[in-house]
């Protein structure tokens, strides 16, 4: 097949904005997949995905085409996952591709994500076609909402694609046009090869499984393969293109979509925007791009039972296989006893992780508040990272605190603008900007702490603005600021799994707020328990929980003694539920429930 | 010593009977005891197959002697005059009596006749328990109960008169019942002479009419149990046990037997009983019941033998029950000094005020006794 019949591209939107349905339709109208043998969104194949209505892994497909010019062509989609935890995954996805359909909800216009994602396909030189979903809704205003696209994001919409991914209107007008406007690949066969890997997972069988895309050269089976990031060479097993199931094949040129199997046995050594070239003939240069990423948000998880340990930590290695961006390392709490220290991209995918490890490996699990890295300023002005609470040294010892700050944008209609603005001052946002999108639509944009943005923003954003919200955010280093470490003390102990870090002037009242409620979640035991906060040695907060003066006097003669004592068995079995620090038992439910509290009652 | 583990062989001592009758003239709403409204003939059909379970057992474990006896249920008032002379004559040829021995009879206030009085007297009984429940007339409706405090009070008075040990069940935990009720209720129960007050704290127990209430329509505990403990040992009744109150003399043989681990036989549907370390539970409904038995078998519908910690702590469990606690000699010579130790060494973890350990013995303190429930779920 000659290079100029390949079309590569990837579909870019805003959450919900139709990208899935738009795929299954193309799907559908190259007969790459019988109508009654769909699965309603194909693409999205892992059913928390389904579930959730987001996509997460990216899984591409080979379409044949036969144009109205007579002539075949081959389409490659790359589908890319629609959420800001995963922008790293876009790009390097939107990187294999020459083009990328821009789907523009026409009833609800332009939001926060189809800007972001446009914006890394324009900054990759990706060939925008934009198009107007949804046509088929009465509330469409397709001319409005061209307008916004041009306005908002600077791409010429004017013969912008009208579609219903929903009833299939102008789907085979979109095929027609990806194939005129979506510039072939072109790359040398002859060259040294260099494909990039765009993702990656594990098979049981085959081990890593890489997603690629050839840009020069050619992957032929059977030829020692290098990864240029770690100089390691292997084997390679297989080749072969999506259908959406993996087909084998002998070959895949420049410009092609398919993948390899190698028999790497870790994702670490296969890493996605890593590029693999021939260890015979190798390329001067990887492609582009490649960068380690960088988890940002951080939380505990501990098996519910601590025996589990071994069971968590095999489920977190399986997911992590399919899942790189995941890190962890093995920690120790005085209150949850051996667990992990999990690094994330963002809450989303944290908690995504969370529901796998329960879902796909039955792990039950405790999961700390989320926190970020802090970079540490010390008296002798050497510079550490905290990843947890209890990483800050003594107060004592510390010049400066600095954490990570995010840039905010926020697409609101008007009459939210107030509430909105409200909420990101108290979340020691700093205002940057306001502009009117349209007379009804503004965009917001602030500079806030990230640790301030993943405690409840997102959630509290929306019901200031009845869901009408949508935002986007970019990483913008570090900043001072005036941050100290609350802990929590039962019993006049202290349990790390309470411990937080917030701004100083918030200390007193989120202490109050989570000592409030351990009170309310901790069981009266059979002696008074003082339930503090406080900074350093400073108590700052404190409640006690009453004693129980009395249980159930139950009466207990012949006929009720075996009775009697399997309710007791039952009792002591829920208090080995329970976590034991020093005297004082912690039902789980307190430590899930922490996470809630420092969400929802901080305000 | 190795003791015979085999419950079908006669007992070593005097043995403890209980006898259940599973009749009622109606169904309290809070009670989840084997009882019902007996149908034409059933009382009957219960009496010969009460007859029956005892011959299988006198095959096996011969014709003991009993220490103690307890007629309960259910409702024993609901027999009949001429069927209490034939409950008797069934009890008598089965077994033999120790010269002392304590027969206990429940009764309801509203079925208590002066003829089972008499008849009572001239066989062997020497106790009598009366299910008052409460002093109050309006708490006496919400509860369903058949008699007004009145005829409750007039039952003690007449059982007492007999010659018999009294003892009456009062309840507290009821919803909106008042701490004022309560006191008014202790009260009367002192001033009508008895001899010694079993409490209860209403529970809903599944398959109640009052399983779904909400759990916070019941009244707090605390108070009433506090106050309890206070005045009862002022106006004569020590406590013994966690739920049990009596004049000097008047503590139930019977009760006390189940809480050392003593043997007990139990007879009738639904009924349990303890032999040789086995714990047996009979089979449910008179007519399931009678059906087993007719068929020439045994009543017996499951069995459970404990052994090791459970045993040892079943015993330490049942032990704490009682005001004299653990008596530490008699434990370390039955389960082991590690045993006993490992007792100690639990009970440590708790605030002190909570339990008492002296040289002899090891038990709960007023106070411990009012949380008893968490100290044990820790001793199991
Ligand atoms: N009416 C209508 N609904 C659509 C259309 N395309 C998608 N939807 C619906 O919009 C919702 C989001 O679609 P989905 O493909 O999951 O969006 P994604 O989040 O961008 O992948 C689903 O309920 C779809 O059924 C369309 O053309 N018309
Ligand atoms: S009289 Fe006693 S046994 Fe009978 S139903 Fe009422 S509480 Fe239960
Ligand atoms: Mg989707």
């Amino acid at each position: 097949m000659i290079l100029d019949k390949f079309r590569n591209f990837s579909i870019i939107a805003h959450v919900n904005h139709g990208k899935s349905t738009l795929a299954d339709r193309l799907l559908e109208e190259t007969g790459t997949i019988e109508g009654r043998n769909m699965k309603a969104q194909l693409l999205d194949m892992l059913d928390l995905e389904r579930e959730r209505g987001i996509t997460i892994k990216l899984v591409p497909v080979r379409m044949n085409y036969k144009a109205n010019n007579g002539q075949e062509y081959v389409l490659n989609l790359i589908d890319t996952p629609g959420h800001v935890d995963f922008t790293y995954e876009v790009s390097r996805s939107l990187a294999a591709c020459e083009g990328a359909v821009l789907v523009v909800d026409a009833a609800q216009g332009v939001e926060a994500q189809t800007v972001a994602n446009s914006y890394l396909a324009i900054d990759l030189n990706l060939e925008i076609i934009p198009i107007l979903n949804k046509i088929d809704l009465p509330s469409a205003q397709p001319d409005r909402v061209k307008k916004e696209i041009e306005d908002i994001i600077g791409i010429n919409a004017a013969d912008a694609v009208n579609v219903s991914a929903k009833t299939g209107e102008g789907i085979s007008d979109l095929l027609e046009r990806i194939v005129r406007d979506v510039p072939p690949p072109n790359g040398d066969p002859d060259a040294p090869l260099q494909a990039l890997i765009f993702d990656s997972v594990y098979d049981n069988y085959k081990g890593v499984i890489c997603y690629v895309r050839v840009v020069n050269g050619t992957l032929r089976a059977g030829k020692n393969i290098r990864f240029m990031s770690t100089g390691r060479d292997y084997e390679l097993d297989e080749v072969g293109i999506f259908r959406p199931d993996m087909v084998k094949i002998s070959e895949l040129g420049p410009g092609e979509v398919g993948y390899l199997a190698a028999s790497v046995k870790t994702i670490d050594e296969a890493r996605v925007g890593d590029t693999v070239t021939e260890s015979r003939r190798p390329a001067a240069s990887p492609l582009p791009g490649y960068k380690k990423v960088k988890p940002v948000v951080f939380c505990g998880f501990y098996p519910v039972e601590r025996e589990e340990i071994n069971q968590l930590r095999e489920a977190l290695e399986k997911l992590q296989i399919n899942d790189s961006a995941l890190s962890f390392e093995p920690e120790n709490s005085a209150a949850l006893g051996f667990g992990f220290r999990c690094g994330f991209l963002g809450l989303l995918h944290m908690e995504i992780a969370k529901e796998r490890l329960s879902r796909e490996f039955g792990v039950d699990l405790v999961a700390t508040a989320p926190n970020v890295v802090y970079q540490i300023v010390l008296i002798n002005q050497s510079v550490i990272e905290a990843h947890k609470p209890s990483d800050f040294p003594d107060q004592v010892k510390i010049e400066e605190i600095r954490e990570p700050y995010i840039k905010l944008t926020i697409f609101i209609p008007e009459q939210f603008v107030g509430a909105a603005m409200q909420l990101c001052q108290e979340k020691r946002g700093t205002y940057v900007g306001m502009d009117y999108i349209t007379p009804e639509r503004v965009r917001l944009t602030y500079d806030m702490p990230l640790a301030e943005f993943i405690l409840d923003f997102h959630d509290r954003l929306k019901s200031c603005t009845k869901g009408y919200a949508s935002l986007d955010y970019d990483h913008i280093g570090f900043r001072t600021a005036d941050l100290v470490k609350v802990d929590l003390l039962l019993h006049d102990e202290p349990v790390d799994a309470f411990s937080f870090i917030c701004h100083t002037d918030q200390a007193y009242h989120r202490g109050h707020a989570v000592v409030g409620k351990l009170k309310e979640l901790i069981p009266r035991q059979l002696f008074e328990i003082p339930v503090q906060a406080a900074i350093g040695k400073k108590v700052i907060v404190r409640m006690n929980i009453k004693a129980v003066r009395k249980d159930v006097l139950a009466k207990c003669y012949g006929g009720d003694i075996t009775r009697k004592r399997k309710l007791l068995e039952k009792q002591k079995e829920g208090k080995k539920r329970m976590k034991q620090v020093g005297r004082v038992s912690i039902p789980q439910e307190a430590f899930l429930a922490f996470m809630d509290v420092t969400k929802s009652e901080d305000k | 010593m190795t003791q015979s583990m085999n419950p079908f062989e006669p007992p070593a001592g005097g043995l403890s009977l209980y006898i259940h009758v599973p009749f009622c003239e109606r169904k309290c709403p809070y009670c989840a005891f084997e009882s019902k409204v007996p149908s034409v003939g059933e009382r009957d059909l219960w009496l010969e197959m009460l007859s029956k379970e005892l011959e299988w057992w006198e095959k096996r474990i011969g014709k003991p002697s009993l220490s103690t006896c307890y007629i309960g249920g259910g409702t024993p008032t609901v027999i009949t005059g001429p069927q209490w002379v034939r409950l008797a004559e069934i009890i008598d040829s089965h077994f033999m009596f120790e010269s002392d021995a304590e027969v206990t009879v429940e009764a309801n206030p509203n079925s208590l006749k002066a003829d089972h009085l008499l008849f009572w007297r001239d066989w062997r009984v020497s106790r009598v328990s009366i299910g008052v429940q409460s002093f109050d007339d309006a708490e006496l409706i919400q509860l369903g109960r058949l008699h007004s405090a009145a005829q409750a009070y007039e039952a003690i008075s007449a059982s007492l008169a007999s010659g018999f040990s009294v003892n009456s069940d009062l309840m507290f935990g009821l919803p909106g019942q008042t701490f004022r009720n309560w006191s008014r209720t202790l009260s009367q129960a002192v001033k009508s002479g008895i001899d010694h007050i079993s409490l209860y704290q209403l529970t809903l127990e599944p398959g109640t009419l009052w399983e779904s209430m909400p759990e916070q329509d019941l009244s707090d505990g605390y108070l009433p149990y506090r106050w309890a403990q206070w005045y009862m040992p002022r106006k004569g009744y020590n406590q013994y046990e966690i739920a049990n109150f009596a004049k000097e003399g008047h503590e139930s043989r019977h009760n006390i037997n189940y809480w050392e681990e003593g043997e007990y036989l139990g007879v009738g549907p639904g009924a349990s009983g303890f032999l040789k370390g086995w714990r047996y539970k009979n089979i449910s409904g008179i007519t399931e019941y009678s059906r087993s038995l007719d068929r020439g078998g045994s009543a017996i519908a499951s069995g459970e033998r404990l052994f090791g910690e459970k045993r040892v702590s079943e015993a330490a469990v049942l032990a704490l029950r009682m005001s004299k606690g653990i008596d530490r000699e008699d434990f370390s010579n039955k389960y082991g000094a590690l045993e006993e130790k490992k007792i100690i060494e639990k009970l440590s973890r708790f605030p002190e005020d909570l339990y008492d350990i002296s040289e002899k013995r090891i038990s709960l303190s007023s106070k411990g006794m009012r949380v008893a429930n968490r100290i044990w779920s820790e001793l199991v």
